[in-house]
């Protein structure tokens, strides 16, 4: 509860029955624990808010989703874009098959896209689809050269997706949010 | 190993190459079923391969390799082609050759090689050779390049029972299920074969068979998204023959433990059942995991001496990395192993030793400290450093070591690696 930013403790400040909380905290199950079991509740807590920090600027994201313009999807869930950039499914709602692309992986965008969509750094993806490529399980959605290659590769296919820089020309491509 | 078992293993391996071609060659006549979608499918043949030299350093007792002096042993090379057939269907194949100390040498072979066919997100089919999933990283453990350890904590993927863990000749259901709001479920039923190969020198039975292997693996991707727990288990016999000396089947004979009409090897006979239970967060840059595994085993002969009764060992790791720059990933683990959980202390003989046989000692357990530096050099290149401090023996193999007991070597001791690797 401390005056700068971030040190606010928001879910006791803003829950209905904080107040009960606060006042019964001697006798929460937190305070019986052994410091020791303590300690490695607050690592265990502060590993997990390390790796769900968020990304600068993820308000407003600094690239654009594209499908194919006889996509009829206007918005794509993160949890789908992620479901469908892992391979995890394979079609669109309307059964239509999913062909994601991605964009080189030392690119600025593939970085701002995966932090902001697959919730992971792009060496995690590359990991994965390490994982599933030397084990026979899968391949990894094709890497193209720029936002021009990404365009022509979602109006060439009617289930692609794929994402360019903000300012990339997208043609006839429809871009949809995300939510 | 005996001539009969190399050309049994010759035979197989032409076996399994013929199989192969066979299934290449008859694969685009299925595929021909599929014609209009292969065509709006069209992709081209994916070759990815990867080659990795290591070297390996321990301050006491032989460890992988003969270690002690410091080993360049440590090597392994794969390629693998793989080809989306239609919108569902897929084909492809590894080759990969190894060498760990005695293991491996080079012989080169058919990793996996497989036909997938994936009728729904919830299900698909492969038949083939195919990795084994069995906890959250056995299909990968031959490939550095998707983790960050140099050895993946030895207590649940031991390198030393890659022949029987890493892949099944057979087939294997498989699935994503989604489940709402409660996130999916991904399953992965199996069962099959494993064709071990004997050539390996720490071997010490011959005509070692794996007459059944089956299993599943269970995971469910939490709506906390990179979160995943999971559950796998898998059930096997290996079948061997030992061949004694005469001297010691005549012994065997006047104390009545062999009829007097004996001849030929003693069979052997290792039932299994291995399970594990896995946890594991990915987010951003943060990987955490942690996996417990139980493995019962047991060992049936017709002599008391060749028996052991069932018995359960105890293994778990809890492992951390963090990705710190796009070229610097350091890495954390404790794996803990413990050969016989109803003894983790090992204050006693091991299970059905004769009379007289001193307690297990240090031998019973190893405690694994690891601390590994990966360096990403570029794209296609990685380095990597590791340090380990070990407290007990339960890993290391008596052939590297002399075959000295356990207990009889050194209980606290260090390993230090390195190695690099190319992969696209």
């Amino acid at each position: 509860l401390g005056g700068l930013l971030g040190q606010d403790h928001s879910v006791l400040l803003s829950r209905p029955g904080a107040k009960a909380m606060t006042q019964s905290r001697f006798h929460s199950p937190y305070h019986s624990l052994r410091p020791t079991r303590r300690a490695l509740l607050w690592t265990v807590l502060g590993m997990c808010t390390l790796g769900n920090r968020p990304v600068r600027g993820e308000s407003t994201p600094p690239f654009r989703i594209l499908v194919h313009p006889d996509n009829p999807a206007n918005s794509v869930s993160k949890d789908f874009a992620t479901d469908v950039f892992l391979k995890r499914t394979t079609r669109w709602s309307d059964g239509e098959t999913a062909r994601p692309v991605d964009q080189r992986a030392d690119t600025g965008v593939r970085r701002m896209f995966s932090e902001s969509v697959l919730r992971r750094s792009v060496s995690a993806v590359k990991r994965y689809w390490q994982q599933r490529i030397f084990s026979g399980r899968d391949l990894p959605p094709p890497e193209l050269d720029g936002d021009e290659a990404v365009v022509g590769y979602v109006l060439k296919h009617r289930g692609a997706i794929g994402y360019v820089s903000v300012g990339a020309k997208i043609d006839r491509a429809k871009a949809v949010s995300v939510q | 190993v005996d001539y009969q078992a190399r050309r049994v293993l010759r035979r197989r391996s032409w076996l399994s190459a013929v199989a192969c071609g066979v299934s290449l060659t008859a694969l685009p006549a299925v595929a021909r079923a599929d014609k209009a979608d292969a065509e709006a499918f069209a992709s081209p043949i994916e070759v990815h391969a990867f080659v990795s030299q290591g070297f390996i350093k321990t301050t006491d007792n032989n460890y992988l390799a003969d270690s002690k002096r410091g080993s360049f042993e440590f090597s392994e090379v794969g390629i693998n082609f793989s080809k989306q057939l239609t919108e569902r269907m897929r084909v492809g194949m590894q080759l990969f050759t190894h060498d760990l100390g005695p293991l491996g040498n080079y012989r080169t072979r058919f990793d996996w090689f497989y036909l997938d066919y994936r009728f729904r997100d919830w299900f698909g089919l492969r038949a083939g050779r195919t990795k084994l999933p069995f906890g959250l990283y056995n299909e990968s453990s031959d490939i550095d390049a998707a983790r960050v350890p140099v050895l993946l904590p030895q207590s649940v993927y031991p390198v030393s029972n890659r022949e029987f863990l890493l892949a099944l000749t057979g087939g294997e259901a498989y699935g994503m299920v989604p489940l709402g709001s409660a996130g999916s479920l991904e399953y992965r039923l199996y069962g099959g074969t494993v064709f071990y190969d004997t050539a390996d020198a720490t071997a010490t039975g011959t005509n070692i068979k794996v007459p059944y292997i089956f299993g599943a693996r269970l995971m469910w991707q939490t709506p906390i998204e990179g979160l995943q727990l999971g559950g796998s288990a898998q059930k096997l016999r290996i079948d061997a023959e030992a061949v004694l000396p005469e001297a010691q089947i005549a012994q065997l004979k006047m104390a009545g433990q062999l009829p007097a009409d004996f001849s030929g090897p003693i069979k052997l006979q290792l039932p299994a059942l291995l399970s594990v239970a896995s946890i594991e967060y990915t987010a951003h840059n943060l990987l955490l995991a942690s996996e417990y595994a139980r493995w019962r085993v047991a060992l049936d002969s017709p002599l008391a001496q060749y028996t052991i009764p069932e018995m359960s060992s105890e293994r778990f790791y809890l492992m951390a990395a963090y990705h710190v720059t796009s070229w610097f990933t350091p890495g954390l683990y404790y794996a803990a192993t413990f050969s016989n959980a109803d003894d983790r202390k090992g204050q006693y003989p091991p299970a059905g030793a004769p009379a007289g046989t001193p307690p297990l000692g240090w031998g019973a357990y190893q405690h694994d400290l690891a601390l590994t530096l990966r360096y990403d050099l570029n794209q296609f290149w990685l380095l990597k450093l590791e340090g380990h401090y070990m407290h007990g023996t339960a890993g290391l193999s008596r052939a590297l070591n002399d075959n000295q007991q356990l207990s009889s070597l050194t209980r606290d001791w260090g390993v230090f690696l390195v190695k690099t690797t190319a992969y696209f």
